[in-house]
C-alpha cells in the first residue's frame, strides 16, 4: 500500500514537473523568438541555487514575476522573491542588513535609505561584478543607466552599490487644457504663473485649481529649492537643517496658500490615489508629482481627460528650477550567501531586453535604461497628443546629475526625521495653527533636537 | 500537620502543577517580549547602528529625554483627550441604546444584532469606512450636507474637528461593547423592583435614577475602564484618517512610537515611549482591579 502510494505520488510529481518544464520551455522559446534574451549562465553554474530576494510591493515586481520562470528555466535557479508593504519592507531590510544577516541574496535599495546603507557598508560593491568580463558581458552596459537615477547608489568614491529599476521624475499634469484655452491661459512656467492659472481655473466647471497629497516632504522641497532654499544647509556634507531660512519660509507660505485657496477640501489628508483620481476625472486641473502617477491622465483607460490633458515640466522657481527626481535600485547585501547568483538575477532583471519587454508588453515606462527610453519603440508608445513623454521623463530624471545634485537632501540618513518635522510644520501653516515663520523656527529647533537625540553630531 | 492542611497543600501543589504550562506559555508570549521591550528601552538602539542594541552605557538616557520631547508630551495629552471623550461617549450612548432596546420584540432583537456589526469589523475596515465618510468629494455625508446647503469643513484636515472626527469613528466602532455590557446588566434587574416602584407612584425617571442606575453602575464603571485601557489602540483610525495631523493635533502616543520605530529607526527611544505607555495602562488596570475588590469588600 505504502509502495503504491509512494509510486503514485512520484508519478504525479513527475507529470507536474514535466508539464512545468514544458510550459517553461515553451514560454522561453516564444519569449526568445519575440525578444532576444540576455546572455546569461549558458553552462548553468548556479543550477539548484535558491535565490532569496526582497522588496516592497511595486508594479515592477508584479510584472517581473511573469518572466521569472524564464530566468529559472535558463539558469536552473529558483527565485524566492518576498514582497511586503513599503514600511514593513524597509524595517525588515534595515534589521536584516544592519544585523549582518544573510537571509537575502538581493534586496531593493530603497531610495530614502540608500545613503544610509551605502555609508554603513551594508551592501556589496557591484563594481566588482561589472568590472569582471566573465561576470558581466560588455553588452550589459552599466553606463546605460540614467545617471541621475544612479547617483543615490554610489559612495563618495564613486563605487556603485545598486542599479536602478525605477525612476520617478516630477512632472506637472494638466487635466483641463480646454478650460485653460477658453480663458486664454497658457501652461505655467514659473511659480507666479502657476498661482495665476490656479486662481483663474479654481471653481470653473466644478474644477479645483490643483490637487496634491499628504506626502509634503516630497511635494514641498522643489518649492523650497525653487525659492533658493534647501532642507539641509549643504547636503550630504553639511546636514545642519535649514528649515527656517527666509527662502524656506517663503516657499511654505506659497505652497500653503496654493493648497488653502485652490485645492479640494481635505487635501491635507489626501492619499496619492485620491489625488490621482481627482486628476484622472478632471475634478482638479493640476497635479505635480512623479511621472508614473501623472502620465496615466494621457494613457490610462480610466482617464476621462485624455483629450484635454497635457504633461509638462513643473514650473520653475524665481531662483532655481529643481523638479524632484528619485529612483529605486537593486543591490546585494554584503553578507549574502549567493552573491554571484544574485548578480545574475540583477543583470537579467535590469537588462535592456527585460526593460523593453516591460515597456512593450505592459506599458511600464518608468525604466532607467537610457537606450530603452531613447529607442524608437519607447518613443512611439510614449508619445501622446504629440508629447514625447520619454524625453520629458529622461530630462527630469537626469537633472540631479547635471551640476548640483540637488536631490542629495533626500538620500542622507537624517532626512526621514527632518522630513517628518517639515510635514508637521507645513500642516500647521496650512491649517493656520501657526504663521510660517513661527512654524519653521519651531521646526528648525525640533529637527536639530531630534537629530541630536538620534545620535547625529551637529 | 492536620489532615485538612495536607489536603490543602496537595490541592495547592496540584493547582500550581496544572497552571504551570499555561503560565509558561503566557510568560513566553507576553512576558519575554515585554522584558525585551524594557531592556531595549535602556539602549540607544538604532537599526543602522550595529552594536547599539547592547550599549547600556547610559541606560536612563531615553527616559531623561522624554519630558523634554514636546511631541511625546503632546501625544500623551492627545491620547488623554481621545480616551476620555471617547469612553464618555461610548458609555453614555451605550447605556442609552441599551435602555432603549431593553425590551422583548423581534424588531429590537434584529436591531441588537445590527448594532454589533461595527465591533466585529476589522479595525482597518472601520478606518476605511470613515475615511470614505470624511472625504468631502466622495462622501455621502457631504453630499447630503450639500443638498441641504450646509457648508461643512473637511473634518479630518481641520484643527478644530480632526480629533472629534476620530472620537466619532472610535465611538461608532466600540459603542456595541458598552451597549452589550449594559444590556446584560439590565437583564439581571428583577422586574419586581420597578413594578413595586410603579405601584408606589414613581415615574420612569425616578425608577431609572433610584433602581436601574445603582444596578448598572458597576458595569458602567467596568466597561468604561476596559474601554479606557483599550482606547490606546485607536492606531488604525489615526493612521488612516489623519496620519497624526494636521500638525500634531491627532498624534496619539502609540502613533508617535510607531513613527519613531518605523520611520526614524529609533528603536530604543520608541521602546521607552512604549514602556511609559505600558505603565500608564497597567496603572489603569490596577485601578480597575482595586475598584472591583473595594466594591466586593463593601458588598
Amino acid at each position: 500500500m505504502t509502495k503504491k502510494n509512494s509510486g503514485h505520488k512520484s508519478a504525479a510529481v513527475s507529470r507536474r514537473k514535466l508539464l512545468q518544464a514544458g510550459a517553461a520551455t515553451l514560454g522561453a522559446t516564444l519569449g526568445a523568438t519575440a525578444f532576444p534574451m540576455p546572455v546569461i549562465a549558458q553552462a548553468k553554474p548556479f543550477a539548484g541555487v535558491t535565490l532569496r530576494g526582497a522588496s516592497f510591493q511595486h508594479r515592477f515586481f508584479t510584472l517581473l514575476q511573469n518572466y521569472i520562470p524564464e530566468f529559472e528555466a535558463q539558469t536552473g535557479m529558483k527565485v524566492d522573491l518576498q514582497l511586503s508593504a513599503f514600511p514593513v519592507y524597509n524595517q525588515q531590510a534595515n534589521l536584516e542588513l544592519s544585523s549582518g544577516g544573510s537571509a537575502f541574496d538581493f534586496v531593493n535599495v530603497t531610495f530614502i535609505l540608500a545613503a544610509r546603507w551605502v555609508a554603513a557598508g551594508l551592501l556589496a560593491n557591484l563594481d566588482e561584478f561589472t568590472g569582471d568580463p566573465n561576470l558581466t558581458p560588455a553588452e550589459w552596459k552599466p553606463k546605460d543607466f540614467v545617471e541621475g537615477a544612479q547617483v543615490p547608489y554610489r559612495d563618495t568614491k564613486g563605487a556603485t552599490y545598486g542599479y536602478s529599476w525605477e525612476g520617478g521624475a516630477m512632472v506637472m499634469g494638466l487635466s483641463r487644457m480646454d478650460l485653460m484655452e477658453k480663458k486664454g491661459l497658457k501652461i505655467p512656467k514659473t511659480f507666479a504663473e502657476l498661482q495665476e492659472v490656479c486662481a483663474a481655473i479654481n471653481g470653473t466647471d466644478g474644477v479645483t485649481g490643483l490637487v496634491s497629497f499628504q506626502l509634503h516632504h516630497w511635494c514641498l522641497p522643489p518649492y523650497i529649492q525653487g525659492f533658493g532654499g534647501n532642507i539641509f544647509r549643504n547636503p550630504p556634507t553639511d546636514i545642519m537643517p535649514a528649515l527656517n531660512s527666509p527662502e524656506a519660509i517663503q516657499a511654505i507660505e506659497f505652497y500653503a496658500n496654493l493648497l488653502k485657496n485652490y485645492a479640494p477640501k481635505g487635501v491635507l489628508t489626501y492619499t496619492e490615489d485620491q489625488a490621482r483620481q481627482a486628476l484622472l476625472t478632471g475634478r482638479s486641473n493640476i497635479f505635480i508629482h512623479s511621472s508614473a502617477w501623472i502620465t496615466p491622465i494621457l494613457m490610462s483607460g480610466d482617464s476621462k481627460v485624455k483629450d484635454t490633458a497635457r504633461v509638462v515640466r513643473m514650473p520653475a522657481g524665481p531662483v532655481r528650477d529643481f523638479p524632484a527626481a528619485n529612483s529605486q535600485g537593486l543591490g546585494i547585501p554584503k553578507n549574502a550567501k549567493n552573491k554571484k547568483a544574485a548578480w545574475e538575477f540583477i543583470k537579467w532583471a535590469l537588462s535592456p531586453e527585460i526593460s523593453m519587454r516591460l515597456v512593450k508588453e505592459h506599458g511600464h515606462s518608468s525604466v532607467c535604461r537610457r537606450s530603452v527610453i531613447e529607442s524608437e519603440e519607447y518613443r512611439k508608445l510614449n508619445t501622446v497628443n504629440g508629447q514625447d513623454l520619454g524625453a520629458l521623463y529622461l530630462e527630469v530624471l537626469g537633472l540631479p546629475a547635471k551640476g548640483e545634485n540637488y536631490m542629495a537632501y533626500r538620500t542622507v540618513k537624517e532626512f526621514p526625521i527632518v522630513g517628518d518635522v517639515l510635514n508637521k510644520a507645513f500642516e500647521q501653516v496650512a491649517t493656520r495653527q501657526l504663521p510660517a515663520q513661527a512654524a519653521m523656527n519651531a521646526a528648525q529647533e525640533q529637527a536639530i533636537a531630534n537629530m541630536r537625540r538620534a545620535g547625529t553630531a551637529l | 500537620m492536620s489532615g485538612k492542611g495536607l489536603v490543602d497543600a496537595e490541592r495547592r501543589r496540584f493547582n500550581a502543577f496544572a497552571l504551570a504550562p499555561s503560565l509558561i506559555v503566557l510568560f513566553m508570549i507576553a512576558g519575554l517580549p515585554a522584558i525585551y521591550l524594557v531592556v531595549t528601552s535602556l539602549t540607544p538602539f538604532q537599526l543602522v547602528n550595529p552594536g547599539s542594541s547592547t550599549d547600556f552605557s547610559s541606560p536612563l538616557r531615553n527616559y531623561r529625554l522624554l519630558p523634554d520631547d514636546p511631541r511625546f508630551v503632546n501625544s500623551l495629552w492627545v491620547q488623554a483627550k481621545l480616551s476620555f471623550c471617547g469612553v464618555l461617549f461610548q458609555v453614555l450612548l451605550g447605556m442609552l441604546l441599551a435602555l432603549l432596546l431593553h425590551t422583548q420584540s423581534r424588531v429590537v432583537e434584529f436591531a441588537r444584532t445590527f448594532f454589533l456589526i461595527p465591533m466585529v469589523l476589522p479595525p482597518i475596515v472601520v478606518a476605511i469606512i470613515w475615511k470614505l465618510i470624511y472625504t468631502p468629494d466622495i462622501s455621502p455625508l457631504y453630499y447630503a450636507a450639500g443638498l441641504l446647503n450646509i457648508a461643512m469643513p473637511s473634518l479630518t484636515s481641520s484643527v478644530d474637528f480632526a480629533l472629534t472626527a476620530i472620537i466619532i469613528a472610535d465611538t461608532w466602532e466600540w459603542l456595541p461593547f458598552t451597549f452589550l455590557m449594559v444590556l446584560a446588566a439590565l437583564q439581571t434587574i428583577p422586574d419586581e423592583f420597578s413594578e413595586a416602584a410603579l405601584v408606589d407612584g414613581a415615574n420612569r425617571l425616578q425608577i431609572f435614577f433610584y433602581i436601574t442606575l445603582p444596578f448598572i453602575t458597576p458595569i458602567l464603571v467596568i466597561s468604561g475602564m476596559f474601554r479606557l485601557i483599550d482606547s490606546v489602540k485607536a492606531f488604525p483610525l489615526v493612521f488612516l484618517l489623519t496620519g497624526g495631523g494636521p500638525g500634531s493635533v491627532t498624534e496619539v502616543t502609540n502613533y508617535y512610537a510607531y513613527l519613531l520605530a518605523f520611520d526614524f529607526n529609533e528603536i530604543g527611544y520608541s521602546s521607552s515611549v512604549t514602556v511609559v505607555m505600558l505603565l500608564l495602562v497597567v496603572s489603569v488596570s490596577l485601578g480597575v482591579v482595586w475598584m472591583g475588590r473595594r466594591r466586593e469588600a463593601m458588598a
